[in-house]
């Protein structure tokens, strides 16, 4: 048995145009047993930054607490807004110091940076649980239904999709992976982030 | 407990049959006959064997070499082996893996090449046929769970045709333009696949043996199993040729420069 | 008592895993029946291309994946079968005995099993395409559509979204197609295994994709396709055609 399936769950997130989207289902489990169908897993760091955290859900509470605290001392210590990239390695570094005895979650970053300039660039990234990061360009996928939603997303994304039909599709690739899951499901939940405002929607899904 | 009285061996008292034993039929022995019964040998290990085979295609046919060596584990025990064989006028096999099970195979070729000569019938024995052959023996002797440890490359040229293939020890069979086995699979295959894939029907025999010498010599420097002694086998319209035992020349002056690899002190 | 150490044996593993996907879509009139051409055991290509769809009658193909010797012989068997019916009588076995027979010659070896996962498409008796798809030991059952092998797991819930719509609201007023044209299948066909490529080792190389059409049905949707090749002899009947494209060789 591997603490990684033990409660089930899968995170996705994509980049579009001038914006990003996450999305995640929202079972709890154990095992085969259905649990919760509110389990949140993905939650804002900042208002321009969200982590997924799909593993073991112990850890997602314990990780999501420390993130939060280690979130908030850095804005009261360098009295601004944690970027993504810093948040991703902030991530990674937790993960990495527990590399002999693991938190049992395989993060996925999603949010949108801010260059010197003042523009805001897309950000996803994805980790391993011993915090190995995987930049991507496209899109990153995290949990147990991950291979179905690399297949899924492989062939529904495409550039430069604009923040509804970025939506949609990241909808679309959730819903379809988790449906072949048995440990994901129970309804879904998707933030899309653009510069001026975050869309989050909770999506109707199978229940069985 | 044994409820079968018949198991309980005689009563002590040989003038009273208390539990009546010899009314009862005897309970049949299925316990083994012998202190060999239960050793009888169903899947094997490969004892004495024979490293990579390479094979490739080229203009006027295939090319195959193997090097001269049969090892007993670790210890190079034969050193004159031929591991590429002819049957027919069509055909080379080449054979790694347990040597003593490539001679069987080599006598049951041979009783197939008797047969065939022996019908007289105006056909004779190809490449494709000796394949399919050897895929049967290999995916029939796999399912009895009896397999023959070996992994075999087909080579031939028969009716302006080359033809080249494999079989391996579960009966798993395919073609491609450049086979290894063994190690070779992993150090020689790039090798042959960079200067083979897509030049198929240029690479002259010089070329092709040119390719095969290279990637020998490197699996030479590499696999331990290995000697620096080996055949090549041509084969093409002219029909079947094997070479003598070639030598391979090497140089170990590189290996001053790596450490752990030359005779460095410290 | 008598214990004896017995030595233990290195047991002879008589099955390995050659990769590859493959995948069947039954349209009204036509099936698709589609795999790559890669074969592989571990992380080595063995070769690139390896056929694993096989056209068994005018109207049946059949694609098999997983052990590879053992698909090879499989399909050998099934093939000598449906030639024996042949010769008892003097036609083609029907696309749900082929099904049928496939089931009973699976469960023949339920204790020493072809690792094999099948899927049969081709044309039914009534004319529509249709697809079967099986397990290793035979349990078997009629579909629209279905993937199998090293990415079914990537191509399948793909399947679901494009041909039978989950998950999709249709436009007010208006229902989803029940079957979709043949264009359009063979499209979600060449990017299910382009993202099969693109995400999974054992997948690529090459894509061969059989189409049969329905008796009477004519080749409309497959005159602009590049290289289609007629497998079939006769005009009447039902047909067969291969087309073939290169994937990704990484």
């Amino acid at each position: 048995m591997s603490a990684l399936e033990y409660n089930g769950g899968s995170v996705i997130a994509m980049v579009g145009k001038d914006c990003v989207a996450i999305a995640s289902d929202l079972r709890l489990g154990t095992q085969a047993l259905g649990i919760s169908s509110n389990f949140q897993r993905v939650f804002p760091m900042t208002d321009r930054l969200y982590v997924g955290l799909p593993g073991l859900g112990t850890d997602v509470t314990t990780l999501y607490e420390r993130f939060r605290y280690r979130v908030n001392m850095y804005t009261i210590k360098e009295e601004r807004e944690i970027n993504p990239e810093t948040f991703a390695h902030m991530v990674s570094s937790t993960l990495y110091q527990h590399r002999f005895g693991p938190y049992f979650i395989e993060p996925v970053v999603a949010g949108l940076s801010k260059s010197p300039t003042g523009a805001l660039k897309p950000f996803i990234a994805a980790m391993d649980l011993i915090g190995c990061i995987n930049f991507a360009k496209d899109f990153v996928v995290a949990g147990t239904a991950s291979s179905k939603l690399y297949g899924v997303a492989e062939g529904l994304w495409e550039p430069d999709l604009e923040p509804e039909d970025l939506f949609e599709t990241i909808s679309q690739t959730l819903l379809n992976a988790v449906d072949r899951d048995a440990f994901s499901g129970w309804g879904a939940v998707v933030h899309v982030i653009t510069k001026d405002r975050v869309i989050s929607r909770t999506l109707k899904a199978r229940m069985d | 407990m044994d409820h079968f009285p018949a198991n309980w061996g005689r009563p002590r008292n040989d003038a009273i049959d208390l539990y009546a034993t010899h009314l009862l039929h005897p309970r049949p022995n299925n316990r083994a006959k012998d202190a060999f019964a239960d050793s009888v040998q169903r899947t094997q290990q490969p004892i004495v064997t024979g490293t990579s085979v390479l094979a490739i295609k080229f203009k006027d046919g295939i090319m195959m070499a193997a090097d001269n060596l049969a090892s007993y584990g670790s210890l190079a025990r034969f050193k004159d082996v031929q591991r590429l064989q002819a049957f027919g006028d069509y055909t080379v096999i080449g054979a790694s893996g347990d040597m003593s099970d490539f001679q069987f195979i080599q006598r049951l070729l041979d009783d197939i090449a008797v047969a065939e000569i022996a019908a007289q019938d105006g056909h004779d024995l190809g490449p494709v046929e000796i394949h399919e052959y050897m895929s049967q023996v290999m995916y029939g002797r796999r399912s009895k769970l009896d397999p023959l440890w070996n992994s075999l490359i087909i080579g031939g040229f028969k009716d302006g045709k080359r033809f080249l293939s494999y079989v391996d020890l579960l009966g798993t069979t395919y073609t491609a333009s450049t086979i290894a086995t063994g190690y070779g699979g992993y150090i020689a295959q790039p090798l042959l696949r960079k200067a083979v894939e897509g030049y198929e029907d240029v690479l002259t025999a010089e070329q092709a043996r040119k390719i095969l010498e290279d990637s020998m010599r490197v699996l030479f420097y590499r696999d331990a199993r290995s000697l620096n002694k080996y055949q090549l086998a041509t084969i093409t319209a002219a029909g079947v040729q094997i070479s003598d035992s070639l030598h391979l020349e090497t140089s170990w002056d590189f290996a001053e420069g790596i450490r752990g690899y030359g005779a460095q002190t410290q | 008592m008598d214990s004896i150490a017995h030595p233990t044996q290195r047991q002879f593993n008589p099955y390995s895993d050659n990769g590859g996907t493959i995948l069947a879509i039954a349209g009204a009139d036509f099936t698709v029946i589609a795999g790559d051409t890669r074969q592989s055991e571990g992380y080595s290509i063995q070769t690139r291309y390896a056929p694993k769809v096989f056209p068994l009658t005018d109207r049946a193909v059949l694609a098999v994946n997983g052990f590879a010797a053992d698909g090879n012989m499989f399909v050998k068997k099934v093939k000598q079968r449906l030639e024996w019916y042949r010769h008892a009588h003097s036609k083609d076995m029907p696309l749900r005995a082929i099904a049928r027979l496939i089931q009973t010659m699976l469960y023949a070896r339920r204790f020493f099993p072809f690792y094999v996962y099948n899927i049969l498409g081709g044309i039914e008796e009534d004319g529509t395409g249709a697809v079967y798809s099986f397990d290793p030991v035979g349990s078997y059952e009629r579909e629209a559509c279905r993937a199998a092998g090293a990415a079914q797991s990537l191509v399948q819930p793909f399947l679901d979204n494009q041909i039978y719509f989950n998950n999709q609201q249709p436009a007010p007023g208006t229902s989803h197609p029940v079957h979709l044209p043949l264009p359009t299948i063979l499209s979600i066909v060449i990017d299910s295994f382009t993202g099969a490529t693109e995400r999974h080792i054992e997948v690529g190389d090459g894509l061969e994709m059989y189409v049969v059409l329905a008796k009477g049905r004519g080749v409309q949707g497959l005159e602009d396709v590049r290289g289609v090749q007629e497998l079939s002899v006769t005009e009447e009947g039902e047909r067969i055609f291969v087309i073939r494209r290169d994937l990704k060789k990484d």
